[in-house]
């Protein structure tokens, strides 16, 4: 058993673990966080897409022992109580997600981008969701999604605001 | 050097089972507060199917999508529903849904009757109310007509309804018959660069043009659209499992098995043909499998358009488009020197 | 997983003070699992699902909302308390007589609590048009990909360890891969039982001799198709939880609950009231989620270890051991006038089935009536049949059929469009059903928009005719 400590979506958390568990498991079985998904187990998909230290990770290629010490965001840490995050909302509207199970790791990846790159042109947005593999969508209502997204995030005015509070 | 080509699939396509019954049931509850509540056996696999249905129900009961809630996938609790499978969902489905939900109105036109002082065939459902048709000012709320159905007349407004899609038997010796109640159309247009020295196809763009009765929910139906278009893709250019000579899978993975990534697909132009089916759900057929019926053929015809070969088999790899290229120059040369 | 236990273990060795009593105390209280107050709880939904006049609508679903906060619950990430982990082991030849199932190092395991083969299986097969495809191969391997044994231990891990312990002996049996081969009456039988064309199907309509010999042209060719998966992203998942009632739930990702609880319940030789089928949204189905696949196995692992027990399919099983879609094999034979309308169709369907009849039926059905196309052929022969192989089984998958015929019937149609120098968009509206067609099945068609669709894609794409 390997002692862990790493910070998930900004709390600090510790486990004991076998060495060989991945950050996946380490994710998905101690911490009960299952939004980041197993798909493939070797790196394929993309349905375990978290972000270390700023950057879109496979989770099941990622030794839990290896993130020690890091900063994790899972899709479980990007809204608050109050507010999506401008990806959420936009992904919700443009009905960019079909079965869903695509969607944590789509949705992290494009997080990735926009915190490196807040306007990219759609072949650096397709480019970014390139190892997130998804077979309902055709990924073109993800890619309006995250165009969408980046607008909101960069304060200019919403092609849709509908997602008002009560 | 990049050749471009353009290509045209064209289909149709059969909602439902082939002649064997495939029926739904479904169950619709309004609810005291004038929401409903809808039980359906199908599942969700994705498509937004339970969201249709949501907004059939909603349509049926002058309501909106948001106000019905929809519990589904559950053999203890919801009724028999062949599934989702064979596009069947909006259509057969539906169906039911719009018959259940209507069964349910129509305790609450009997129960409006009573209040208004008409005769329930003069009523209609629309913006959360139940009116009298021609005046819409003569009318109550769905919200207290249901609770007065309930506590008044003793009759709680449920309706439940199943539908089944009418067929008729195949001749075993001719295959004549109507094997379905209705089918779908659609077209697609791929255009394609082809490098002629590698034998790599690049899709530059596919516009979609397809039939599927009345939209219940544009949006949902672009997105049926889009992924199918992706589905024909890989099919067109890059999947395949390979066996050995022992009848082994060779690559039954995502590293050797190649599917569409984002960089894969093109720019898609979906549009939904204006058409309407009577025997739908307000006019509604269904979506699902067409969309990815045409799309290997167009594209492969695009290639054809851009350097002249047939492949005859799909994947159209760039070994395969190379090779017929090659097969096709030393023709000609053959040609030139005989 | 233990960070409570390990939390337990420190605090006596440290512990001194009643201060350090106090903050191993504090420490003890963390939470086991993050704080589930990561998402808004009041956000309203967008104005489309709102509206009155729901069809037509644009309207959100509600589960695309939980999707994006990752707080869907999909059959993977149920839970419960004692659950197991199930592994099947694979067998890994494609035809082979079973002599003998080894499983005693396996049971032996330390955190192996069952282990199951096919003889267990009260009913041992399924398919919904043949059973003949059994729940765990019991006497004989059909495909590589037939299940042989199971294991429920209390890890994943453990239960594939265990799974690679389980020794098979096998008497190899000679096979066929190739369907044209398999057709043949002196081929390899899959199936002890009967020929390789388990099915076949015929369409005869009009005078197709006559019709060729009115045709300015005839053209022939063949065209083929591979097989594919359906890469749903979600691998098949389920849970079995067999309770002190008799009762049986099983969460699935099954895309048909009804049917599937029918097929079940015959597996398991029980009554259907006794059996409870419960999904979530299923991630990704496209027809290969339509049958059932280890649930009875799960079923009676449960029943067996009185616990929980979760399968969840390795993306490599999704390859080997689930459906995929039909290879076909199509000859095309169609005569023309000069102005390019059909004449005269002739068509012959080869289906690879591989090691399994399911789908294939339908799929069959499907591909011959839609094989001529959305086009006027008055003049038709189509015969089909579907053929085992010692493959993976093909079945369901997105199109039954209709992406393969539509592959060989749309080239061909711009072979002929080539060859009489006609626009391909004019050749498809000359022969292109019309409302009130008789369909080659001899049914009316009504809703017939196959000219609008072609008007329109040609319009949005900006296509201006020219000849080939």
């Amino acid at each position: 058993m390997t002692d862990i400590a790493i910070t998930v979506n900004g709390e600090l958390r510790k486990a004991s673990v076998p060495s060989e568990t991945t950050l996946l498991q380490l994710l998905r079985d101690n911490f009960q966080l299952t939004g980041a998904k197993l798909g493939c187990d070797v790196g394929d998909c993309g349905a375990c897409t978290v972000i270390v230290d700023g950057a879109a990770v496979n989770a099941c290629l990622m030794l839990a022992v290896q993130a020690e010490g890091r900063d994790i965001i899972t899709i479980e840490g990007l809204a608050n109580r109050q507010v999506f995050h401008p990806l959420q909302q936009a992904f919700e509207e443009s009905g960019a997600l079909q079965c869903g199970f695509c969607g944590p790791g789509v949705i992290l990846s494009a997080k990735a981008l926009l915190d490196e790159n807040p306007d990219p042109d759609v072949y650096e947005i397709r480019d970014a969701l390139a190892g997130n593999l998804c077979r309902c969508t055709g990924y073109t209502k993800m890619i309006e999604a995250v165009q969408n997204a980046a607008r909101i995030l960069r304060g200019e005015p919403e092609i849709s605001s509908r997602m008002i509070s009560r | 050097m990049k050749r471009r080509g353009r290509g045209i699939g064209c289909m149709w396509y059969p909602i439902g089972f082939t002649v064997a019954a495939n029926p739904s049931a479904a169950t619709v509850k309004v609810n005291e507060d004038g929401t409903a509540t809808l039980l359906t056996g199908t599942v969700e696999t994705g498509q937004g199917a339970l969201t249709v249905l949501a907004q059939i129900a909603a349509q049926a009961l002058g309501i909106a999508t948001d106000d019905v809630h929809v519990v589904s996938a559950d053999t203890d609790a919801t009724p028999m529903d062949t599934g989702a499978i064979a596009s069947r969902t909006t259509y057969v489905t539906g169906n039911a849904v719009r018959l259940a939900a209507e069964n349910a109105r129509t305790i609450l036109f009997e129960a409006a009757a009573d209040l208004l002082r008409v005769k329930p065939g003069q009523l209609e459902a629309k913006d959360r109310k139940i009116q009298v048709k021609g005046y819409p000012q003569r009318c109550v709320d769905i919200a207290d007509i249901a609770g007065h159905a309930q506590t008044k007349l003793g009759q709680p407004p449920i309706g439940t309804a199943s539908w089944n899609p009418p067929t008729v038997a195949m001749d075993p010796e001719t295959g004549q018959g109507q094997p379905f109640s209705t089918y779908v159309y659609a077209t697609q247009i791929a255009e394609v660069d082809v490098d002629d020295e590698t034998g790599e196809v690049e899709i530059v763009r596919i516009v979609a043009a397809h039939d599927c009765g009345t939209a219940i929910n544009p949006m949902l139906v672009e997105g049926q659209v889009e992924g199918g278009i992706a589905m024909g893709i890989g099919y067109a250019l890059q999947e395949e499992i390979l066996f050995d000579d022992k009848g082994r899978q060779v690559n039954p993975n995502l590293t050797n098995y190649i599917m569409p990534t984002s960089l894969d697909v093109p720019d898609i132009d979906v549009s939904i043909v204006s058409n309407t089916d009577p025997t739908g759900p307000f006019g509604a057929k269904g979506v699902g499998e067409p969309t990815s019926v045409p799309t290997a053929a167009a594209i492969l015809n695009a290639i054809h358009d851009a350097v002249g070969v047939r492949v005859h088999s799909l994947p159209a790899t760039a070994e395969k488009v190379l090779a017929a290229i090659k097969a096709k120059r030393a023709a000609e040369q053959r040609q030139i020197a005989g | 997983m233990n960070e409570r236990v390990k939390l337990q273990e420190a605090d006596r060795v440290e512990a001194k003070t009643p201060e350090d009593l106090r903050r191993a105390d504090e420490d003890l209280r963390l939470p086991a699992i993050a704080p589930r107050e990561q998402y808004p709880i009041d956000v309203r939904a967008p104005e489309a699902r709102e509206q009155t006049n729901a069809v037509g609508q644009r309207a959100t679903r509600p589960d695309n909302r939980l999707q994006g906060l990752g707080q869907l619950k999909y059959i993977a990430d149920f839970s419960f308390p004692g659950m197991l982990f199930a592994r099947i082991k694979r067998a890994g030849i494609a035809a082979a007589r079973i002599v003998r199932i080894d499983t005693s190092a396996a049971e032996a395991m330390p955190g192996v609590m069952a282990v199951l083969t096919g003889s267990e299986i009260p009913v041992n097969s399924f398919g919904p048009s043949y059973q003949d495809q059994p729940v765990l191969a019991q006497d004989r391997v059909f495909h590589a990909g037939d299940g042989v044994a199971a294991v429920a231990a209390v890890t994943e891990q453990i239960a594939e360890e265990a799974v690679e312990r389980i020794v098979v002996e096998y008497e190899p049996l000679p096979a066929v891969f190739d369907p044209i081969e398999a057709m043949r009456d002196d081929a390899v039988r899959v199936h002890e039982d009967g020929s390789n064309i388990y099915t076949s199907k015929t369409i005869r309509k009009g005078d197709i001799e006559k019709g060729f010999a009115d045709s300015y042209r005839i053209f022939e060719e063949t065209f083929r198709t591979q097989m594919v998966e359906h890469v749903p992203l979600e691998p098949h998942a389920a849970i079995a939880d067999w309770d002190a009632n008799g009762r049986v739930t099983i969460w699935s990702t099954l895309g048909r609950i009804t049917l599937g609880r029918a097929d079940i319940a015959r597996t398991l030789k029980m009554p259907m009231s006794r059996i409870r089928i419960a999904g979530t949204i299923v991630g990704g189905n496209f027809g290969g989620k339509n049958e059932i696949t280890q649930e009875p196995v799960l079923a009676l692992l449960s029943k067996k270890t009185g616990r929980p027990v979760k399968g969840t399919y390795s993306r490599e099983e999704e390859f080997l051991a689930t459906t995929t879609r039909h290879p076909f094999i199509m000859d095309y034979k169609t005569g023309v006038t000069k102005e390019g309308r059909i004449l005269a169709r002739k068509i012959r369907l080869v289906l690879d089935g591989g090691a399994y009849c399911s789908w294939s039926e339908t799929t069959l059905g499907k591909a011959c009536i839609l094989s001529s196309g959305p086009y006027k052929v008055e003049n038709l022969l189509v015969e089909a049949f579907a053929v085992y192989t010692n493959k993976t089984m093909t079945g369901a998958m997105r199109g039954f059929g209709a992406p393969q015929v539509c592959f060989a019937y749309e080239s061909q149609m711009d072979d002929i469009a080539r060859a009489l120098d006609i626009d391909p968009l004019e050749i498809r509206l000359r022969n292109a059903f019309d409302e009130g067609a008789i369909s080659p099945t001899g049914q009316v068609l009504h809703s017939v928009v196959v000219k609008e669709s072609l008007a329109k894609a040609a319009e949005r794409f900006g296509w201006e005719a020219r000849t080939p």
